[in-house]
């Protein structure tokens, strides 16, 4: 008896080139279109993270931001263009993303993300996308995603450098275990279009690449990107024992 | 002991453009205090007033983080030590 794909014959067309990855397939197209995805932060990273998931047929994504489009966003921020300068980002996203791909549901959700509502942000979605402007934010997030048991993507820029990691909560190292609550001053950070670029389109290869159950992923290891030199490396790290967030999961911690 | 310092390239206005500098030390603070009275630049980029390292700063030891206490972490002759900096924009 023959399986019926739940793939529509435009679907088919649509992904032809990434089904036939090999490990890819129709089977993998399919988890895409079943998958959960929230994207927290619609700026710098968001965009293109957003647009590379949308692409490739992740079913349903979640982006949630609270800023409207500004002028000096418009470098780096390429889900907005110069026609929607004051209009909510995550309506202008949303727009756009539903007009790249119509076969896939877009949710907005004009929030800022807080210690109170980062719980109900990412209920019943699978994954999250760390694609925010700030570490006490990333820290929230971070630990939503433990509490929820579901994975992590982190990515950050600051001028021409990246840094990215993914975080399987219990299993792999998480931001906390990486940074032990560093802080940063509030400034405005420096940065240059392509840097997010680079690392939104890595976290979304990494999502793509969990949802698909391919490849290797970017765990325990905290890629860094040196856009200037134009050189990749790594930091290894290893689950802090001692860790604020996840060391009730770490085994040996566990009751 | 005679260890490699990589430095990052946003960093290298503060070491006359240089990729890596050879340091000796027994410790990586020792490593990083030859560093700092080498290039002054580097020790305001590393360390607070009061010694510290900032807690923005994230030390490597052949591509390992010397997470915890990295400061009191011995080296070996020809280690290569990598400093990053914590970053969060978005």
């Amino acid at each position: 008896m023959g399986v019926i794909s739940v793939l529509s014959k435009g679907e088919l067309e649509r992904y032809d080139r990434q089904i036939r990855i090999p490990g890819f397939g129709r089977a993998g197209q399919e988890k895409l279109k079943r998958a959960r995805v929230v994207i927290a932060g619609g700026g710098g990273l968001g965009s293109p993270a957003a647009l590379y998931l949308a692409a490739a047929g992740v079913g349903r994504i979640r982006i949630v931001d609270h800023g409207r489009v500004e002028l000096s966003n418009l470098n780096r921020q390429v889900l907005y263009w110069a026609e929607d300068i004051g209009r909510s980002k995550v309506d202008s996203a949303a727009g756009k993303l539903s007009r790249l791909n119509p076969e896939i549901t877009i949710e907005a959700v004009d929030e800022t993300i807080t210690g109170a509502n980062a719980a109900r942000l990412v209920s019943g979605f699978d994954l999250i996308v760390d694609a925010m402007d700030n570490l006490p934010a990333r820290y929230l997030l971070n630990q939503a995603a433990i509490e929820a048991n579901i994975p992590f993507f982190h990515g950050a820029v600051y001028g021409f450098e990246g840094r990215v990691m993914t975080v399987i909560p219990g299993r792999t190292a998480c931001l906390e275990c990486v940074y032990h609550g560093a802080t940063l001053a509030g400034e405005k950070f420096p940065v240059v279009g392509v840097a997010p670029a680079v690392v939104g389109c890595i976290q979304a290869a990494e999502v793509i690449k969990y949802i698909v159950g391919v490849g290797e992923l970017l765990t325990d290891r905290l890629l860094i990107y040196d856009g200037l030199s134009l050189k990749f490396s790594e930091l290894k790290v290893k689950k802090d024992p001692e860790c604020k967030h996840c060391r009730h999961l770490i085994k040996g911690n566990r009751e | 002991m005679s260890v490699k310092i990589k430095i990052p390239a946003y960093m290298r206005s503060s070491t006359d453009n240089l990729e890596a500098v050879e340091v000796s030390g027994k410790t990586v603070g020792e490593c990083l205090g030859h560093l700092g009275r080498r290039f002054p630049g580097m020790k305001k980029r590393l360390f607070a007033r009061s010694g510290d390292l900032f807690d923005n700063i994230i030390i490597s030891i052949n591509g390992e983080s010397a997470y915890p206490e990295p400061m009191a972490k011995p080296v070996r002759e020809g280690d290569e030590l990598g400093i990053m900096m914590v970053i969060g924009g978005g």
